[in-house]
């Protein structure tokens, strides 16, 4: 399946090529992706996918095999295997920035291929679904490089900024302006904030507790789900009595007086939930817990803290460790599958052939002795 | 194949229903006749820790007069759909729509209220009851709330229902008599799904189409109203000609996916031809 899709940023092709190749900040574009270890141009990671009841999730490497810094392409190609079952995902993502003034095109094109199960079920579903997910990866990458230039013009140079930002700006920025895609929320949730006006991790902050509930379909799981993510990013809700400032002319009806003690509560429970994510690493989505667990490991390379995580990795890790890793997980197939027939069978058959093997040599000796005798005689 | 492991509660009452399935959290998933779900199980595409079987709620079966609307309980199987004197009187197109669904041993186990849940856009029912207007009463832990039939469904396979919420009942409102209808079906096979699925409501007075509602099937991720088609017959006269002119838009605005069955293009063909036909049925022209 071919996909394509394209997109204009407000940025120089230089800034966004270099955006582009920072994996660690790409990788969370991608719905579901959480990166294992990232190695020079090899990346190691997972993605899970969730459609309805059903829950894949695909475990590979991805590898940056073309970087032309003057054409502006960059290819990146990935492939993965079910961790749960025998399918497998394969994509060839194709990027090219083309200038245009200080904006920059960028063009999306996507060779994808899903096989085994997920592929036969569902009538060709697979590949919409996949096609669906890169068309997020790509919004989610607009809206990244779109929040480039504030973030970064907030440390650097202020010239750039567009008024009014500047009290918002801090360290947090670039995972405020970040779409709230990436949080990776139910698709009805998403819809319903999408339809409240609420498009990035800042606009969520920037809301309480209440005004997020009166959205109709954000319910308590909802909620919770919502903070928890907040809280892997170091973000939180807007405390209960401080409305949002623009934001909140459209929710001031909803937003019923709250006391005192309801918001010291809220507070009270956040903390709490901000500790849960951590559970989440061994299954759930939890991308942005992922890609703080992944940034760390790829930072001291400590491979064998990221392992418990990850049941069904295939690619080899370093020499070492093989052993230890691949015992636990049940039956594997040993390297050489060929067996050694004597090991096995070496005994019974030297026993069955001993008879012959004697009157081999029996025969032997008669033909040798009658030989010596003619030899004597002549 | 054998499922994964997974718990099973067999509540006997909605409240415990959905304290299980809250207490379940996002891994849980509610069963009622199972045939959408456990085949998933059984390919192991689904791995839900939790299953909760509804099976046991009698309170969830059944069709009910409410006055100028039916309350079908979500357990009510296929089979019961088909042959209820009420939905039969009321609104014929769930009947008609309900009897093309696979085959008879799975009408008998599976529910309108499972197979509007799994909203699988291949599946009959989700476009019948978007073109009947039905409203969806979905319980959870916060209490009851009505989901209309247009923003029921959200996706592919992905419902509004929130985790930890029932479908517990569909209301349909009852049509009169002056209503004809038809759910036209294209497969290739009797039990097979749709390649593409017409359910066709029209009114009629004096010879001319006063209203009509279309609602399409597996055109797309989710069930959708051929809304140009339905502007166009309105006020039209009721004849062959008029109405399969205003079926020629039934491919508007629609994204059909691609499979084996057929490409994007042939779906959006047989939707026109489709909707001529159901059209024409349901005018009775």
């Amino acid at each position: 399946m071919e996909l394509e899709h394209s997109f204009s940023v407000p940025v120089p092709a230089e800034r966004a090529w270099d955006v582009l190749l920072d994996v660690e900040r790409v990788a969370p574009c991608m719905p579901g992706a959480t990166l294992d270890s990232v190695e020079g141009d090899s990346i190691a990671g997972r993605i899970k996918v969730k459609v309805g009841p059903i829950s894949m999730t695909y475990a590979g490497t991805a590898k940056f095999t073309e970087r032309d810094r003057d054409a502006g392409v960059v290819t990146l190609e990935a492939s993965g295997k079910e961790t749960r079952g025998a399918g497998t995902a394969s994509a060839s993502v194709r990027s090219q920035l083309t200038p245009e003034g200080d904006h920059t095109m960028v063009t999306v094109h996507t060779t994808l291929n899903v096989t085994g199960k997920p592929a036969q079920f569902g009538r060709g579903v697979m590949t919409e679904v996949g096609g669906k997910l890169i068309g997020i990866f790509a919004n989610n990458l607009a809206a990244m490089l779109a929040a480039e230039p504030a973030a970064e013009a907030g440390i650097s140079e202020e010239e750039e900024l567009p008024g009014g930002n500047v009290v918002a700006l801090s360290d947090t920025t670039s995972d405020e302006a970040l779409p709230i895609d990436v949080l990776n929320l139910s698709s009805r949730a998403w819809s319903s904030l999408r339809q409240d006006g609420i498009q990035t991790l800042g606009d969520l902050t920037r809301r309480t507790d209440q005004q997020l509930l009166a959205i109709d379909g954000v319910g308590r799981a909802s909620l919770a789900d919502i903070k928890a993510k907040l809280a892997d990013r170091g973000l939180a809700l807007a405390a209960a009595e401080a409305p949002g400032p623009a934001e909140a002319p459209g929710l001031s009806e909803t937003t019923a007086p709250v006391t005192p003690e309801a918001a010291s509560a809220e507070e009270a429970v956040q903390p709490a939930e901000a500790g849960e994510p951590t559970a989440d690493l061994n299954g759930a989505a939890a991308s942005a817990a992922g890609r703080h667990a992944a940034a760390e490991a790829a930072a001291d390379e400590d491979l064998a803290e990221v392992t418990p995580i990850r049941p069904a990795r295939h690619e080899t890790p370093p020499a070492a460790q093989v052993p230890v890793q691949r015992e636990p997980s049940g039956w594997q197939p040993p390297d050489n599958d060929a067996i050694d027939l004597l090991d096995v069978a070496g005994l019974p058959v030297l026993k069955r052939a001993a008879p012959a093997a004697a009157a081999l040599i029996a025969v032997l000796l008669v033909i040798f002795g009658l030989r010596r005798r003619r030899a004597r005689r002549g | 194949m054998i499922p994964a492991k997974f718990d099973y509660v067999r509540p006997s009452s909605v409240g415990d229903a959905v304290s299980a399935l809250a207490g379940g959290g996002e891994d849980a998933k509610v069963i009622a006749g199972g045939q959408s779900l456990m085949p998933l199980l059984r390919l192991r595409l689904a791995y839900p820790e939790l299953l909760v079987d509804i099976g046991g709620l009698d309170e969830l079966n059944g069709v009910t007069d409410g006055g100028d609307h039916l309350l079908i309980g979500a357990r009510t199987t296929h089979y019961q759909v088909v042959h209820d004197p009420l939905i039969a009187e009321y609104c014929g197109l769930l009947a008609e729509a309900t009897g093309t669904v696979a085959d008879p041993a799975v009408r008998h186990r599976g529910t309108i209220g499972g197979s509007l849940a799994h909203a699988d856009p291949a599946g009959d029912l989700p476009a019948v009851i978007l073109a009947l207007d039905a409203t969806l009463i979905a319980v959870g832990p916060a209490g009851s709330r009505e989901i209309r039939a247009g923003e029921f469904f959200v996706d592919y396979l992905t419902t509004a229902l929130e985790p930890g919420e029932i479908l517990t009942g569909i209301r349909v409102p009852k049509l009169g008599t002056d209503w004809g209808y038809r759910y036209e079906k294209f497969h290739r096979t009797a039990q097979a799904w749709a390649i593409v699925g017409v359910a066709a409501l029209v009114r009629r007075s004096d010879g001319h189409v006063a209203e009509a509602r279309v609602g399409l099937t597996n055109m797309g991720s989710v069930p959708i109203r051929a809304a140009a088609v339905e502007t166009a017959a309105a006020g039209a006269l009721a004849s062959s000609e008029t109405l399969r002119e205003a079926a020629s838009g039934a491919a508007e605005g629609t994204q059909p996916p691609a499979d084996l069955h057929g490409a994007p293009d042939y779906r959006r063909h047989l939707a026109r031809v489709l909707t001529g036909r159901a059209l024409e049925a349901a005018a009775g022209v």
